[in-house]
């Protein structure tokens, strides 16, 4: 954690601390909130390209259903881009309320945008009973969004660290660096593959490279400069250079996304594919997805990991009914039934030290599923890079690669 | 009821199809309009009927009984009409089509007892549930001019009837059309370019107007 | 129609323009504008050529124009070219008349679906090398072939060929009906022509007007096709439209800009694509009217019958194929390479999934149901008020108002949705039922108005004559006779009509705001990245509802009329 970061967690970690204190006036606050709730119609917008956590979204809305009377319906998008857009345009035509998204599932760049351009509600997740639960201390993501500081301007929802599948039954001993993954390519051409880039994975997968071929990682968690850019990125790009003309279909042509890696996987067409859900091999197992003995690794130096989170915009419908819906989804119920492999494998966000026995023992009973990897296996959570790298490494990348 | 028409021209750009026409049709009787291909026999027809093409241009009077034709539309003239195709509509069996041809009011009962005592006459008996399109060429001619007459029209045009029926059946349907109308006792304008197809009755011959 | 009101019948044609042209223009401007610079949301203010110029530093952008362009038009040829040889071997034969036949529930499976089934079958780890190996291969992993989202857009342009081939036919089907096709070819036969030079001398030549539209259709289709790209189009850099599309979806909304002067980019190179092949059809009514009397008769090409029912059988078994791949993959459980059949078969997929389309596929089925009914009603007005007209003065419908129709189909979606979306919200619109029919009537009623306008101004307007006479109403003498007697090129349309509504992908997303969750946005959200098994499952029920309507369209007149030999031509 870099300096600048350890400051703005403890101004924060002190507002949380004052808010504790004021319990009482925050109580009264979310009990009025419970009550406007009541019968409005969140319309909650999300990936739904995961059959698997398009159910999970379905039993949390049938609970918040139930218990608080809120309906919750699960938009299913292809990528949350489309609806920053429909928002944009909300903004454009001057619909100041009423908008058409109440919540929404985001992280990195597109938080980024929404924050810069006034997009979203002001600071919200401090109203939730259980943003307290938080593990802010060792989860500094929850905190600093790709760099950007969320400021209570989403709430922390699951956690994500980017792994890699493979199936032992075709593959004894997995590369665990991106040195030996390139010589695992050149033993196997056409195996290895990456999603093509400015796709999430695609770009974390430079990123990933990146940070393990970067002789001096200082520069990567500054704003990128021309002059050192160049400098920094060119062992990933002779790293590429190489890896392609052995990757899959020789690097002319790359999956869309993890998804398609998966299928590919299970076709047999690659060796390798990555996730940004430690869960997913347990998962797809469960599934038939992918045969039971494939099983996740990670890179011996670590790897990116960071957090995913709810927003909402700041024209919402159903303020009200998605800070509730929201509240659900953080709760230790609904963050136990996240992490169980067998529902969806999403690691919580929530602190367990924080939580009462009870809660506690929800987390203990929830399996680690066969392909999981134990939290010490996972190893070091390496940082994302400051967001302005992404652009810059798709732009040279697309230069070099896709042109 | 008498159909008389009055200084009748029609034009087209202009230039007159045929010379004047001033005629007059009693009841039951059947004129027969001839003339050389092209000289506007049809579009006289239409004039009367009331679905002339906008291109033309109509002077004169259509009188029938004591109305004024000119200004009405076509559903408001009481005009009967036969084509050389019979028309039939496909969708309907011979009693449908028939019985379309029944004012609105009348009841289901009488609608039955009309059309099958119209049948007997045209010696069609039983034929109500017949697909049209599997009727004979004369059968198919004789319910046609059935359901033009069931309408009860104030007038009949007949616009070359006969034309597409082979030589015995002709003399048939002729007769069996002649006949119905002088029941009637319904003025009749008959369009053809057979000499034959024409009652013993006063033949009008269309002069081209250019002549 | 008097009863009616000719003054009724007078905003028929306005109402419809309003419908379907209306949200064209507003939001080819509303793309423009932001393509220009202009688009205060992000605090950009200024007009100026800057996000042109800048499109063509992306270095992802002039290859994409190029592999655009070149999947586009060949494409477009190879579809054409494929129909017109098949038509000219086949026309007449009983094999015709068996593609005839089954051909439009072929028309009715969606794109996607197609598209996910044919990825299937001829991708390197696909059903058809699964069949042969490891047996005659020897492979036990698949192998490292670019069958499918190659970089040169060849399995793009392939696919598209192949789902565009059977509309064209069904358009020469259409264009056949027009013409005195078989005397045509009796008075060729007689002056001892062959079936190619009958063809190519005779009918070609006036059958060309009769489809030119809807060939140009096709090239903008294919031109400017996003979901397909995705799904079979290279991925390094990809086609213009899904480069756009990642525009429109970029986290930096500069990207807007880029993505609005993009989409203007793909407007006019479809406009100038159109504008060649125009060009080219002068240059070979120009060149070729030498070949057309040259008297020549016999062609080499006329003894290759065999090759068009090969290929148009190939081109049936492909599509069948990719459909029978869905369901097979609907009911696995487990199937890996190189394994030529399931291993593991489970039906909890369809238990899964049924009770979660039923929303879904109601939506669907109103928003197609009602687009398609309100279509039909503006279109038949336009119909009728032109029958009266015609009557009353010189006015028809005349070559203008024709490419008018086509206008939403020539223009490409993904060049105009993003200032609908604009207009829409404004409007406060967006996301409602009147939004999301509105969107949808802009593609459903050119259809409906083309498939219809053929059969109805075919109608042999004496039996309205001979009906109003006999029964003195014209609004009883319309709907009992004329609009019963036209009922089954009606439902036909109908069912082309409501096919297009359900298969309406991008303007539900940008319209519908998420309210509506149509078995279409259900099918592509999930297409975009998951299990091969449960996509098969939204696949099937994409092509179910289409499929019904289509089957009714043909069952319906068939039992209705059954006994009515008049009705069955």
């Amino acid at each position: 954690m870099t300096p600048r970061i350890q400051k703005r967690c403890m101004i924060l970690l002190s507002t949380f601390l004052s808010l504790f204190l004021m319990g009482n006036a925050a109580a009264e606050e979310w009990s009025a909130i419970l009550e406007k709730a009541k019968g409005q119609t969140v319309y909650f917008n999300g990936w739904g390209g995961s059959d698997v956590i398009n159910d999970y979204v379905r039993w949390a809305a049938d609970i918040t259903q139930e218990r608080y009377q809120v309906t919750v319906k699960h938009v299913k998008i292809n990528d949350i881009g489309g609806v920053v857009s429909r928002i944009l345009a909300e903004k454009t035509a001057g619909k100041k309320s009423e908008g058409s998204v109440d919540l929404m599932w985001i992280n990195g760049e597109n938080f980024n945008t929404m924050k810069k351009n006034g997009l979203l509600a002001p600071a919200y997740a401090q109203l939730l009973p259980h943003h307290t639960l938080v593990d802010f201390e060792n989860k500094p993501s929850t905190l600093f969004d790709f760099t950007v500081p969320v400021d209570n301007m989403e709430v922390p929802w699951g956690m994500a660290q980017l792994v890699f599948i493979y199936d032992t039954e075709v593959v004894p001993l997995p590369p665990t660096d991106m040195n030996a993954l390139l010589a695992f390519a050149k033993k196997n051409p056409g195996r290895v593959t990456y999603p093509v880039p400015p796709n999430f994975h695609g770009t974390t997968f430079l990123k990933q490279a990146l940070l393990e071929l970067a002789v001096d990682k200082e520069p990567l968690y500054k704003p990128v400069s021309e002059s050192v850019f160049a400098k920094v990125t060119a062992p990933l790009w002779a790293f590429l250079d190489e890896l392609h003309p052995v990757a899959w279909r020789k690097g002319r042509s790359f999956p869309s996304n993890s998804s398609d890696m998966k299928q590919l996987l299970s076709d047999g067409e690659i060796f390798i594919s990555l996730s940004f859900n430690p869960a997913e091999a347990s998962n797809a197992i469960k599934t038939a997805e992918l045969p039971p003995s494939v099983r996740t690794y990670v890179h011996s130096s670590g790897t990116i990991g960071n957090t995913h989170f709810l927003g909402i915009p700041f024209n919402a419908s159903a303020k009200e009914g998605a800070l509730v819906f929201a509240n659900f989804l953080l709760s230790p119920e609904a963050q136990a039934r996240k992490g169980n492999p067998t529902i969806w494998g999403d690691p919580t966000v929530l602190a367990i030290s924080k939580l009462s026995p009870e809660d506690q023992a929800l987390f203990a009973a929830v399996p680690k599923g066969v392909a999981t990897l134990s939290p010490e296996e996972l190893g070091t959570v390496l940082l994302e890079p400051h967001a302005s790298w992404v652009e810059a490494l798709e732009k040279e990348w697309q230069k070099r690669y896709s042109r | 009821m008498t159909l008389v028409l009055e200084h009748i021209t029609i034009t087209l750009n202009n230039q007159p199809l045929f010379t004047e026409v001033n005629l007059r049709v009693e009841p039951g009787r059947i004129v027969t309009l001839m003339g050389p291909s092209g000289c506007g026999k049809s579009t006289l027809l239409s004039a009367i009927f009331g679905n002339l093409a906008p291109c033309f241009r109509l002077s004169g009077e259509i009188v029938l009984g004591d109305r004024l034709l000119n200004p009405l539309p076509m559903e408001q003239r009481r005009v009967g009409i036969l084509f050389q195709d019979d028309l039939l509509f496909p969708h309907l069996d011979v009693a449908g089509n028939m019985s379309f041809a029944l004012p609105a009011g009348t009841h289901r009962h009488d609608k039955k007892q009309i059309i099958s005592e119209s049948l007997d006459r045209a010696g069609l008996s039983g034929f109500e549930h017949r697909d049209v399109a599997t009727l004979s060429g004369g059968q198919k001619a004789r319910v046609s001019l059935l359901r033009t007459l069931l309408a009860k029209p104030q007038a009949i045009l007949l616009d070359e009837p006969f034309s597409k029926l082979d030589q015995e059946l002709k003399q048939s349907v002729r007769s069996f059309v002649f006949a119905q109308i002088r029941t009637l006792n319904i003025p009749a304008l008959l369009v053809t370019h057979d000499p034959e197809d024409a009652p013993d009755e006063p033949i009008f011959n269309l002069g081209a107007g250019n002549a | 129609m008097q009863v009616l009101g000719h003054n009724a019948l007078r905003f028929f044609p306005y109402l419809t323009l309003l419908a379907f042209f209306a949200p064209v223009v507003v939001g080819l401007f509303g793309t423009w504008i932001p393509a220009l610079g202009y688009l205060p949301a992000i605090g950009s203010k200024e007009f100026s050529g800057r996000i042109f110029s800048g499109l063509w530093l992306h270095p992802s952008f002039p290859k994409a124009v190029w592999v655009s362009l070149i999947s586009g038009v060949a494409a477009t040829c190879l579809s054409f070219g494929l129909s017109l040889f098949i038509t000219i071997q086949l026309y007449g034969s009983r094999f015709w008349n068996g593609l005839e036949r089954t051909i439009s529930p072929l028309l009715a499976i969606p794109h996607a679906a197609f598209t996910i089934g044919f990825i299937f079958l001829i991708s390197p780890s696909g059903w058809l090398i699964r069949l042969v190996s490891p047996g005659l291969t020897g492979f036990t992993f698949p192998p490292d072939l670019i069958t499918n989202g190659d970089p040169y857009g060849i399995s793009l342009t392939i696919t598209m060929a192949i789902k565009e081939t059977p509309f064209l036919l069904l358009m020469i089907m259409g264009g056949l009906n027009q013409l005195q096709t078989k005397n045509i070819i009796w008075v060729g036969r007689s002056f001892g022509y062959g079936t190619f030079g009958i063809w190519t001398k005779l009918i070609v030549p006036q059958l060309y007007p009769l489809i030119r539209l809807p060939l140009l259709t096709v090239l903008a289709y294919s031109l400017s096709v996003v979901d397909l790209a995705i799904l079979v189009g290279p991925s390094a850099p990809p086609t213009l439209g899904v480069l756009i599309d990642q525009w429109f979806n970029d986290p930096d909304l500069n990207m807007r800009l880029s993505g609005a002067a993009g989409a203007s980019v793909l407007f006019t190179i479809t406009l100038l694509a159109i504008f060649v092949v125009l060009l080219l059809e002068l240059f070979v009514r120009k060149t070729t009217t030498g070949f057309l009397i040259n008297g020549k008769r016999n062609y080499l090409v006329d003894r290759m019958q065999w090759s068009a029912r090969m290929l148009s059988g190939l081109l049936w078994l492909t599509t069948l194929l990719s459909l029978l791949i869905l369901v097979i993959w609907s009911f696995t459980h487990v199937w890996r390479f190189p394994s030529a059949w399931p291993t593991d078969f489970s039906e909890r997929f369809w238990q899964k999934t049924i009770p979660l389309l039923s929303e879904p596929m109601l939506v669907s089925l109103s928003g197609g149901c009602l687009s398609t009914l309100i279509a039909v009603i503006l279109v038949l007005g336009c119909f009728e008020y032109e029958v009266y007209r015609g009557r009353t003065s010189s006015y028809s419908v005349g070559r203008t108002s024709r490419w008018l129709i086509y206008t939403p189909l020539l223009v490409p979606q993904i060049g105009f949705m993003f200032g609908v979306q604009i207009v829409f919200t404004l409007m406060d619109i967006q996301g409602s039922w009147l939004g999301l029919i509105w969107v949808h009537l802009i593609f459903v009623l050119p259809y409906v108005f083309l498939t219809l306008a053929q059969p109805y101004r075919n109608y042999d307007q004496r039996y309205m004559d001979v009906a109003i006479s006999l029964s003195q109403s014209r609004l009883i003498s319309y709907f009992r006779i004329k609009l019963i007697m036209l009922s089954k090129p009606i439902l036909f349309s109908m069912a082309i009509g409501f096919s297009v509504s359900i298969a309406q992908y991008v303007s539900t997303l940008y319209i519908g705001a998420g309210r509506f969750a149509t078995i279409t946005t259900e099918t592509v959200s999930l297409a975009s990245g998951s299990d091969r098994r449960i996509i098969a499952v939204y696949g099937l029920c994409q092509f179910l509802l289409p499929f019904m309507i289509y089957s009714l369209a043909i069952v319906i007149p068939a039992l209705l009329f059954r006994n009515r030999r008049g009705m069955q031509n």
